[in-house]
């Protein structure tokens, strides 16, 4: 068990937790239809973060250590570090931990990282035809451990990040590491931050596979017609739950826990999700060993809209006994944000049970009839003290993680 | 015809990667997916490219896919009748 | 709690002058297996099959379904090689034609899918990317997976296909006795051998 002791988002809808989560509660969504935007050749809609407010949020970050760091050109960063640093400083202000202190552990997840810095010359392109040789690396910032090394550098940890790259489960699977790391005594802090940005290679493959909606996403909606793309950066910090001292800063009440994780794979098609939900299913499976459906007060879904994932978790949740419990998703709000969805999903969804609420899903208005779950349309009311995060990617990759409100 | 027929089993066979198989192995009408070969929903995504790379012809709903690739014979009926390339 | 190394792989193409594909190839007709699969995956998910392979070919018991085996991958450049192909099919807006079967490479994961797919592997997944071979960390980061109370067994491996290296190391590292045991040292050892 592990405990939340702070948390950021920056997406479309804001750049703290509060202006993310009062956003979503009212209603409102980052989706908007882009044209001839990052040289992408057709239109597509995404939730997308100001970088304008972004660079100058940066520029006004006093930092004190950054000046004495001759290994970090704080010019050369990218959108991606950038965002993940003023995220990680945002969250600290809660938590209030020393980020350079030995017994904190980064963990970074990312699906794609700068992968839109991975342009070639003509010469370098007519090279791979002639011979299948590969890319000689020049731009080290395309390396996805170089990105996490850096943005530990800029805080003065001395500790190598763990970095996870599990497609769109990597924000769960981060934070199984994170539950890992700290129980088994290793650290005393995990600070968790999933973070992706778009590029024309990411939508463009997307769009090949068919899998972008022209229009804003219907999680869970009959004739839902896919998903939307994402920017986010998030993160969560995390103290081991048995040497906290009982929430001691967090306050005894209304602190949230990492109870439990599992990652399950469909053993099925790298794409295509199973069509009896089975790695999903087993992944709840594996959870409700520590609880029974009735306690749990809601589910979020990885929800995506696509005609196959929302099925596909349909069956899950049904198989694992929970058709009756609230399901929602957040993707109308921030589409999907890939390897950072199953950070900033996570937090929402904690503020929202932390607000004693169910949050609807934008999009959603008439369930499909191969769907026998109970979809939030509306905002709701709970008592409840636990909910599920799901989430399944390419690779048959499935996870479910267990929070639970300690009062 | 038989001749666009050739030609579309040496390109499928070369975008789908299908090592071990020869032109000839392919029956004209044997189906694509299924207990046929074996082809998945990448491949049908990857055969939607190749009419538009090879033939100018632009699929937008996967979904047509599934009238078009049923058999060699059949796709290159489609392809006789709509090309643009 | 004890671990052991039950069986290892250690796949190198053995010198830059070789083609990748055709290395891979080469082993692949060594095995004898018919796999046709096999020929749509990209570099990195060959190098990963072709160890689980040699691992498991002679497992009685193989490919019965079973979920208490997790599958997780280590390297550095993550799927890098596979990003670069698939960049070359959308560079030029005026010969853009995005392949959904060179994206659906772009993801270091894919590999341990392979696998799990072959092998009807339900259990666990992952895959961490580090700026070079750690072996500390591939022993913490297998010992924890262990946590997840399902988990008998753990197939891990570093798989690097980038920039004319090729390797896979793979292990099979479970609960069970057997003669060598799971440690740092063993795994630099057998790295290094």
């Amino acid at each position: 068990m592990i405990v939340r002791i702070g948390d950021n988002i920056i997406s479309a809808l804001g750049f703290t937790t509060d202006e993310n989560y009062s956003a979503v509660k009212s209603g409102r969504s980052g989706l908007r239809l882009y044209d001839s935007c990052m040289d992408a050749p057709e239109p597509f809609i995404a939730s997308l973060i100001d970088k304008e407010r972004l660079n100058d949020e940066f520029s006004r970050t006093d930092f004190p250590s950054f000046q004495n760091l001759e290994s970090l050109n704080l010019e050369s960063l990218t959108v991606l570090e950038k965002a993940s640093i003023l995220s990680v400083l945002s969250a600290n202000k809660e938590a209030q931990i020393d980020l350079a202190n030995p017994r904190v552990l980064f963990i970074f997840s990312s699906t794609k990282g700068n992968v839109e810095q991975l342009t070639m010359n003509n010469e370098q392109l007519t090279m791979r035809e002639d011979k299948n040789c590969s890319l000689s690396i020049v731009n080290y910032s395309l390396y996805l451990w170089q990105s996490a090394q850096l943005i530990v550098n800029y805080f003065k940890n001395p500790n190598t990040p763990i970095l996870v790259s599990n497609a769109c489960i990597s924000g769960a699977c981060a934070q199984i590491a994170a539950m890992r790391e700290l129980e088994s005594g290793a650290y005393d802090y995990a600070v968790v931050i999933g973070a992706d940005m778009l590029s024309k290679f990411i939508i463009s493959g997307f769009q090949s596979f068919k899998a972008l909606s022209p229009e804003p996403c219907r999680p869970f909606n009959a004739n839902r017609t896919g998903l939307n793309l994402g920017e986010a950066a998030a993160t969560i910090i995390y103290a081991n739950g048995a040497s906290y001292g009982g929430g001691l800063r967090v306050g005894a009440r209304n602190a949230m826990t990492l109870v439990g994780g599992a990652i399950r794979n469909d053993a099925n098609h790298i794409s295509g999700p199973s069509r009896t939900g089975e790695g999903s299913y087993r992944a709840l499976r594996s959870i409700l060993q520590d609880v029974t459906p009735d306690e749990i007060a809601f589910i979020n879904a990885h929800g995506t809209a696509t005609p196959y994932n929302d099925n596909m978790e349909a069956i899950a949740i049904a198989r694992a006994g929970m058709d009756a419990v609230p399901v929602n998703s957040l993707k109308g709000c921030f589409g999907h944000t890939l390897g950072a969805a199953g950070v900033l999903e996570s937090i929402v969804s904690m503020h929202a049970l932390l607000d004693d609420t169910i949050l609807p899903t934008r999009g959603f208005e008439n369930k499909a009839d191969d769907c026998s779950l109970t979809i939030v349309n509306q905002m709701m009311p709970t008592k409840k003290s636990y909910f599920i995060k799901m989430l399944s990617g390419f690779g048959g990759c499935n996870a479910a993680l267990l929070f639970n409100k300690t009062e | 015809m038989d001749e666009l027929i050739l030609k579309l089993k040496g390109e499928i066979i070369e975008v789908l990667n299908l090592e071990d198989l020869q032109p000839e192995d392919i029956a004209d009408d044997a189906p694509l997916f299924g207990e046929g070969l074996g082809l998945d929903s990448i491949d049908a995504l990857e055969l939607i490219v190749l009419l538009e790379k090879n033939y100018g012809i632009k699929l937008t709903d996967p979904a047509q896919g599934r009238e078009i690739f049923q058999s060699i014979r059949v796709l290159a009926d489609y392809i006789q009748a709509n090309r643009k390339k | 709690m004890n671990l052991y190394i039950k069986t290892y792989r250690h796949l190198i193409n053995p010198s830059p002058m070789i083609d990748g594909k055709e290395y891979l190839t080469s082993v692949y007709r060594s095995l004898g297996i018919d796999y046709p699969k096999f020929f749509k995956m990209d570099n990195l998910s060959k190098l990963g099959f072709l160890a689980s392979e040699l691992i498991f070919k002679d497992d009685p018991s193989r490919f019965v379904p079973r979920e208490d085996l997790a599958v997780i991958g280590f390297n550095r450049s993550a799927s890098l090689e596979a990003d670069t192909a698939y960049q070359a099919t959308i560079q030029d807006n005026k010969n853009y034609f995005p392949s959904p079967a060179a994206f659906v490479y772009t993801l270091p994961n894919i590999v341990t899918g392979e696998i799990a797919i072959r092998n009807k592997f339900y259990g666990e997944t992952s895959f961490y990317i580090s700026e070079q071979f750690d072996a500390e960390q591939i022993f913490r980061t297998v010992n924890h997976a262990f946590q997840d109370k399902k988990t008998r067994s753990v197939l891990a491996a570093w798989i690097e296909s980038f920039d004319g290296t090729q390797e896979v190391f793979m292990m099979l590292v479970e609960t069970e006795t057997s003669e060598i045991p799971f440690s740092i040292k063993q795994i630099n050892k057998i790295m290094n051998n």
